[in-house]
Formats: C-alpha cells, sequence, structure tokens
C-alpha cells in the first residue's frame, strides 16, 4: 500500500505528481486479544467525500518532514517518509505538539487539538494540513 | 504440583532468569511509582534476556524504532510493564511473557486478564511514561491512573507563553505570564505539562475528552504540592463570565526524579478515599536486578 510515497525525500524528484488514494484518519491498527489485525479497511468505511479530495501533494510531505526533521533534532540524513510514524523517530506528545505549531506556523492554519495529538505519520499530517487549507480558501 | 508448574515455566526460558522478586499490591490510597534509568543499563545478555519477554507485536514495536538508544527504551518500557505487573501477581509467579495487553475503545492500554494463563484478575491499573533518559510506571488498585514525565531540561522551541496561549487555559496562561524570569517560567511552563498530561492519561477517553485548553490545574492556595483540576465552561461570550467548576474527584501529584525530571501522578479520588491524602511510593528499578526504594510521599 501506499508504494508511490516509499521513496524518501532525499530524491529529487520534482515532478508534483498528486495521487489519490484512501486516506486513513485514524491510527488503522484495531487490537484484538493482543494480537495486531491489521485487515483495517473493512472496520472503517472510508466517507466518499474523503476518498475523492484525498490528494497529498508531495511538496506538501517535504516540508512537514523537514519541520518534524526540526523538531526532533534528526540528522539530516535521517530518512523521513510519508509513512514514517512521529513515535519511531522518539516524538512524544509534547513534541507532536510542537510540531503542529511549526505546521500551523508554516501553512498559516489552525488545528485543533484533538486532531493534532491523534497526529501518527508525516501522511496524516500532510493530510489534515491540505484538508484545512482547501477549507481556508473554499 | 507447584513444583512441577515452576520447573515447566524454568523449562520455557531459553536463557535462565532470576525470579521476579514478588510484590504487595498498593493500597487503595497508594500510587506505586517505578522508574528506570536507561544508562543504567548497560548489559548487553540482560537486554537480550528481557527482548524475550516480549510479544511478538512488542518486539516489531521495538523494531520500528529508529536508532539504537530509541530501540533499548521501548524495549525497557516494555519490559518495566511486563515484569512490574508481573510481579504484583498473587499467590503465583506468573511469567512476564503470559501477560497480555489490550486497549481499551479510547486506545489505552490496559492488563488482558481474561487471555492471561495462570493470571489472577486483579483491580490492577497501570500507565507509563518515558523521556529519553527515564522511564516510569505508576501502579494502582480500583482507580485508575495516569503519569507523565518530562526531562527538567527540556528546551521548548517555541515562545513558552505563545505555545500556552494555543494550548492552555486561559488561567493557566495568566500564571505562567506572572512568571518574570523566563527560565522559571519553562519550568512552570513543564510542570504544567506533565500534571496536564496526567490527568488525560488518568481520564483514559482520548485526547478529545479533555482538551488542555478546558481545563485548568492549578495550585491549590495554602499548600506547597497541592493542586486541583478546574473545569473551564466551554461557550462564553464574555470571558469574564467563564465559570469554573473544580472538583476534588482527581488527585495530583507533582514530583522530582532521579534530579533530572519532573513526574505528575493523577488517579481519581475513589469515593471510599473520599477525603483522605494521596500517597505516592516511589522506587527505582532494574528488572531482575535489584530494587530501590526512593521515596514516600503524601499529597493532601
Amino acid at each position: 500500500m501506499a508504494t508511490s510515497f516509499s521513496f524518501s525525500i532525499s530524491m529529487q524528484a520534482r515532478v508534483s505528481a498528486t495521487t489519490t488514494r484512501f486516506c486513513l484518519q485514524k491510527p488503522a491498527s484495531i487490537f484484538h486479544n493482543g494480537k495486531t489485525n491489521l485487515s483495517f479497511s473493512q472496520r472503517h468505511p472510508i466517507p466518499a467525500r474523503l476518498a475523492i479530495s484525498c490528494a497529498v501533494k508531495q511538496e506538501t510531505v517535504e516540508k512537514v518532514s523537514e519541520i518534524v526533521k526540526k523538531q526532533l533534532s534528526l540528522a539530516e540524513d535521517q530518512k523521513v517518509t510519508a509513512r514514517t510514524k512521529f513515535t519511531e523517530l522518539g516524538a512524544d506528545s509534547l513534541d507532536t505538539v510542537e510540531i503542529v505549531m511549526g505546521l500551523e506556523e508554516e501553512f498559516g492554519i489552525t488545528m485543533a487539538e484533538e486532531r493534532a495529538k491523534e497526529i501518527a505519520t508525516v501522511q496524516h499530517a500532510a493530510e489534515l494540513i491540505e484538508e484545512l487549507i482547501q477549507q481556508k480558501t473554499a | 504440583m507447584r513444583i512441577s508448574v515452576m520447573s515447566q515455566m524454568q523449562r520455557s526460558f531459553s536463557i535462565d532468569l532470576p525470579s521476579l522478586i514478588p510484590l504487595q499490591l498498593p493500597s487503595r490510597r497508594h500510587t506505586h511509582l517505578w522508574y528506570v534509568i536507561p544508562d543504567e543499563v548497560k548489559s548487553t545478555s540482560l537486554l537480550k534476556r528481557y527482548s524475550q519477554l516480549l510479544s511478538q507485536t512488542e518486539k516489531d514495536g521495538v523494531d520500528q524504532m529508529r536508532g539504537d538508544e530509541l530501540k533499548k527504551n521501548a524495549l525497557l518500557a516494555r519490559t518495566l510493564v511486563r515484569t512490574t505487573v508481573a510481579r504484583y501477581q498473587t499467590n503465583k509467579e506468573v511469567d512476564p511473557r503470559s501477560l497480555m495487553f489490550k486497549k481499551n475503545v479510547y486506545g489505552k492500554p490496559e492488563v488482558d486478564w481474561q487471555n492471561c494463563k495462570n493470571c489472577n484478575h486483579q483491580p490492577l491499573h497501570f500507565n507509563i511514561s518515558h523521556t529519553d533518559s527515564l522511564i516510569a510506571c505508576g501502579v494502582t488498585v480500583h482507580v485508575p491512573v495516569g503519569i507523565d514525565v518530562e526531562d527538567k531540561e527540556r528546551k521548548i522551541k517555541h515562545d513558552v507563553l505563545a505555545f500556552a496561549k494555543r494550548f492552555y487555559s486561559a488561567d493557566e496562561v495568566n500564571f505562567l505570564a506572572t512568571i518574570p524570569d523566563p527560565e522559571a517560567q519553562r519550568k512552570e511552563f513543564i510542570k504544567l505539562w506533565t500534571l496536564k498530561e496526567a490527568y488525560v492519561k488518568a481520564l483514559g477517553k482520548g485526547f478529545s475528552a479533555a482538551p488542555f485548553n478546558t481545563f485548568t490545574i492549578q495550585s491549590i492556595p495554602g499548600t506547597e504540592e497541592g493542586y486541583s483540576l478546574c473545569k473551564t465552561s466551554e461557550v462564553t461570550a464574555d470571558p469574564l463570565e467563564e465559570t469554573k467548576k473544580c472538583n476534588g474527584e482527581w488527585k495530583f501529584a507533582p514530583l522530582e526524579l532521579a534530579d533530572s525530571h519532573y513526574a505528575a501522578v493523577c488517579i481519581e479520588d475513589d469515593q471510599a478515599n473520599e477525603g483522605a491524602p494521596m500517597r505516592v511510593i516511589v522506587r527505582k528499578t532494574i528488572p531482575f536486578v535489584e530494587d530501590q526504594l526512593i521515596s514516600e510521599r503524601i499529597f493532601l
């Protein structure tokens, strides 16, 4: 899944490709008896509105990654992709909130705290940002 | 019969592990707070033993962490939870590996007693928190618990007041604004963060149940370490008429750990406990190796 976003940021792919894919606004794994059930798509049907409008620009993903790297003081060569989870990079809730503040400043948006704290990956952040930008310009 | 069960468990350990020293459950008014300092756990063979305690899902989680230090800390966090909960099992030596965990409907981790072989169902609650340099686990009985730890020296990358204005309640912003020294202000900001996080985690209903700007945690006048929770009412046109509902349903204990961290413990006040002080027993540990009693504190 999401093979279009598996290349790392260091690639100079300047084609501003937008790819439509299903967006998952919520963390996908469902715990059952301690085991992770990975078949998430059946449990949470994606609203049609999200499925159609959910395209994320590579540029957004890159900007988010930059802000994440800066907040967490990561090395320049630390690989951060759309699918990277903040927790994998060692971010805690305070880091996540600071990242959100950085994103709000960068993109001129305001995120509701509840949604902000649930951002788990670079991809989630980019989706939320683009949704908010669209709402602003609508 | 007991002997054969024990030797069967010992056979199932591929490396011989010393037994875990059992613990008495905390009483209703007590919180037990355990912490590990990752820098003090250096033995690679010990870390290898720890990794054998984890479930496959937990091992995968550890592997996903980027970098050796983060992997080690993730391993220690799961080890601390498993060994600590296992030690409170009464009358039997429960293999920490047989513990099962699940999440409540909001995502808060809990012990899954039903699916654990040999476990006694206990009214035990736990919550963990960690930073780069300290991992903590709080344990209570009968009441939910939330804990949060933060490095005292943690630098906030944004302006502290701007951050508070964005996320904290108006009263908390006013409190922070009265602190003239930026260093002192940063410290109070972090202490407040740990108290607020501890509450949200104790509540266990996810972030949306208690956005930070909908409640104020403030000092109880006349006490040095007493804190109370006040909910700010939501939609008011006139901020001066903002009504606050302060209740004593939640108790807070602000602490410092290892001279390096601020910590906060929050528990729901049990009806049976009404008015009784909150007691926190802090112990430092290296699982299977040693425990050290650090302090026993009372919070009114």
